[in-house]
């Protein structure tokens, strides 16, 4: 039993999630709320003028959109050390290592150091390359992780007022079309090189999108076609409410079983009626929970199809052609160095991060608890919480600085995403990487098949069963 | 069809399968050793930087000189310098250098020698520098005693004799012999010779105690430890050295008045200096023995007139 480790590997992950996501917190929490309500409220009040004059005001309303930005430009650079460190440390656990344990305390000031190290490398254009398409590959490839986890923002906070401005009504059709823009900078950035390694990894990188990008967006478009929205917050609203009625599971085709549960296993009031509820959600009877098993069935494919797309998407083994190290050296980012290399580095580890949240989002309820409900209720949390939400009533209530039901949806999401990240790891500990020709016939002969079988199937098996959408 | 799906479900279950395995690992105890703080046991055969050993009960060089490991030494890194006395038509070692910059550590030179006077020690830890300190002279390639006896048991090899240099007549009596020489060459030359010894003798009495200070230094610290030994070896080799210096001495001073007959003397000598060293050993009480080889050396001096 490992238990010392696995103590470390959870001590920093608790000790770098607090500091990154307290970091986020407390910027964002400074610049969304503190300081405008300072200079709208505060200010008038000393200056003994009645109203703030226009101009504050408009600082305060660009302070307040301007947070969601802030929030991701806090939140990467932090995440990405933590990321790097925590796949170092778990791959360790998995092949028996023991993982960077020097630095710091137990290396948990690992990539900090590394961070700094990198910051200080020479930056080197190799001669011959095109220095401008060198130079804007990187910044290609980093900005989308920035814009396109934008309308992310709103979803796994509970649709809180700051993060309200980013949110789009085609929200999971604007991510997906930000997610495809990196592939372009990886070309580029193999291109502009000049050199084979990189242009070879390039092209590869372009081969294995144009390929992968199909099933990852058939599952999503499934997904969307459930749930009858393209709207990412829509679609964490109607997830809510327990794990039977996550899009993992049938997309809403359990959630009627979960209403109708209680009732049946006598936990609430037995005389209530429940056919004609059950009729209501299962309009045909036996074929609407044949209908509805079937779903739960394509949606977990769909899940892990998911999944595979998006492990190919942002180049992670198995499917890490394009920077093999064994065959290319390093791929597309073989001639980067210093600064430029750190950014390809911070924008691939966001990459892993944001597809985490897509599939959260998407698939696992998004700050949804995944507690049933009738165990919460039977703990004792009442008391608890209102003697919490006292004792914090002056942060709560004052400051504004907690909002509960965001702090627990943005728990709940930052436990799933990580634990998406985790399994990532975890295949990466265990999987080969790919041959190109198998990487093309697993992609074109069985995946793109497959999300067109299971979007035929789960349009028909649909119309049986009432969704979420 | 069925085929596909069976393939499907087939290569689903290798690949949990796989992840299962990977993830049990992390329960397992991690099987890295944590190098500067924990050495691991090397196997008594491990190819580590070479030495060259004494006799592990009486201290003598076991180097013959008889170049078979520089013969034999693939990457040309052993440098013997040695020449012919001519007392006593054997071979003296005057150098020995190996370049453990070029060596490979193959141990060939280790598996020829005649006497297992070059062994692989367990220290690896040869970082330096420069290239120029990668080349070992004889003096930091010899163990000392304690040393040799460590590698000597930890590679079970036989113990080898005692040197057979001393001639029996000799071995009866140094001083005799030493007297029988002076009545037949002269007097002045033996009694040169005579102070020569002498000399020698109280350089190795000193070198002596100073290697007694080392050893006595070297038992709080576990002989076990190669680390430790190889640490304190660049302590113990010096006066070892001083004892090599002596014995050069000797043979100078043999080379020099050659009217007398100096191959007795010479013996005698020698037979002294290793007497006095065998002695010094066995002591319990090592300065204080040293004091008394000291005061036996100058009985020595004495006797032979
Ligand atoms: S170990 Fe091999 S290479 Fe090294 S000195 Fe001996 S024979 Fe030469
Ligand atoms: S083989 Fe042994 S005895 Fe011969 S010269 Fe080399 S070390 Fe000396």
């Amino acid at each position: 039993m490992n238990a010392a480790e696995i103590y470390k590997l959870s001590r920093l992950a608790i000790f770098w999630l607090s500091v990154t996501f307290g970091a986020v917190w407390v910027a964002c929490w400074g610049v969304g709320v503190f300081i405008p309500s300072l200079i709208t409220g505060k200010m008038p009040f000393l200056l003994q003028v009645d109203n703030p004059s226009t101009t504050v005001v408009f600082i305060a309303d660009l302070l307040r959109s301007l947070t969601p930005i802030l929030s991701l430009l806090v939140f990467i650079p932090i995440n990405a050390m933590f990321m790097v460190l925590f796949e170092r440390r778990s791959l360790a656990l998995f092949t028996v290592r023991m993982g960077p344990n020097r630095h710091g305390f137990d290396g948990l000031a690992q990539t900090a150091a590394d961070a700094v190290k990198l910051l200080f490398k020479e930056d080197i254009t190799p001669r011959g390359a095109d220095a401008f398409m060198f130079t804007l590959a990187p910044i290609i490839f980093f900005a989308p992780s920035i814009f396109g986890a934008l309308p992310l923002l709103a979803a796994v906070t509970n649709n809180h007022d700051l993060f309200k401005v980013a949110n789009l009504p085609t929200g999971i059709f604007y991510i997906l079309a930000a997610a495809s823009i990196p592939v372009v900078a990886l070309v580029m950035a193999g291109w502009a090189s000049n050199n084979k390694y990189s242009l070879v990894g390039g092209l590869r990188s372009a081969a294995q999108a144009i390929s992968y990008e199909i099933p990852l967006v058939l599952s999503l478009v499934t997904m969307c076609l459930l749930a009858g929205t393209l709207d990412v917050v829509e679609i964490v609203e109607q997830q809510k409410g327990g794990i039977l009625n996550w899009n993992i599971l049938g997309g809403g085709a359990l959630s009627g079983y979960d209403k109708l549960a209680p009732y049946w296993l006598n936990l609430v009031d037995t005389s209530f009626d429940t056919s004609a509820m059950f009729g209501q959600f299962y309009p045909v009877p036996w074929l609407s929970s044949i209908m509805a098993f079937v779903l739960v069935i394509c949606t977990v494919l769909l899940f892990g199809l998911y999944l595979t797309g998006a492990c190919a998407e942002i180049n992670r083994i198995p499917f890490d052609l394009p920077e093999a190290e064994s065959e290319l050296v390093s791929g597309y980012n073989t001639e980067y160095s210093g600064i430029k290399f750190a950014i390809f580095f911070l924008a691939e580890f966001t990459n892993l991060f944001v597809v985490s949240s897509i599939a959260t989002v998407m698939f696992l309820g998004g700050g949804d608890n995944p507690i049933p409900k009738w165990i919460l209720d039977r703990l004792p949390l009442e008391p608890i919480s209102n003697a919490l939400g006292s004792l914090l009533s002056p942060l709560i209530k004052d400051l504004m600085f907690i909002d509960p039901a965001t702090f627990w949806a943005a728990f709940w999401v930052i436990v799933k995403v990580y634990s998406i990240v985790f399994f990532a790891i975890l295949v990466r500990g265990t999987l080969p990487r790919f041959r190109i020709d198998q990487l093309m016939d697993f992609g074109w002969k069985r995946l793109i098949p497959l999300a067109l079988i299971l979007f035929v199937v789960v349009v028909f098996a649909r119309t049986w069963v009432v969704c979420h959408g | 069809m069925a085929n596909l799906l069976d393939r499907a479900v087939e290569s689903f279950k290798r690949v949990g399968e796989g992840l299962k395995t990977v993830f049990m690992h992390s329960f397992r105890e991690p099987t890295t050793q944590e190098y500067p703080e924990k050495i691991q046991d090397l196997a008594p055969h491990f190819r580590g930087r070479l030495a060259l050993a004494v006799n592990p009960d009486t201290g003598d060089h076991l180097c013959i000189s008889c170049r078979q490991c520089e013969r034999v030494c693939p990457d040309k890194c052993i440098e013997i310098t040695a020449h012919k006395s001519p007392e006593t038509n054997k071979l003296e070692l005057i150098d020995f250098k190996i370049d453990h910059g070029l060596c490979m550590f193959c141990g060939l030179c280790t598996e020829v020698c005649p006497t297992t006077c070059i062994i692989n020690t367990n220290d690896f830890e040869m970082a330096d520098y420069s290239r120029e300190s990668l080349i070992y002279d004889i003096k930091r390639l010899t163990l000392t005693q304690d040393e040799s006896t460590y590698y000597f048991d930890k590679k079970e090899l036989p113990r080898p004799k005692p040197k057979a240099a001393a001639k029996p007549a000799a071995a009866a009596g140094a001083a005799g012999a030493a007297a029988k020489s002076a009545a037949a060459g002269g007097d002045a030359a033996a009694k040169a010779a005579a102070a020569k010894a002498a000399a020698a003798k109280a350089a190795a009495a000193k070198a002596a105690a100073a290697k007694a200070a080392a050893a006595k230094t070297d038992d709080g610290e576990t002989k076990a430890e190669p680390k430790a030994e190889s640490k304190s070896e660049e302590k113990a080799a010096e006066p070892k050295a001083d004892a090599e210096a002596a014995k050069k001495d000797v043979v100078e001073a043999k080379t020099e008045d050659i009217t007398a007959e100096p191959k007795a003397d010479a013996e005698a000598a020698k037979k002294d200096v290793v007497e006095a060293k065998t002695e010094d050993k066995a002591a319990e009480a090592p300065e204080k023995d040293a004091k008394k080889d000291v005061k036996e050396a100058k009985a020595d001096e004495k006797d032979p007139e």
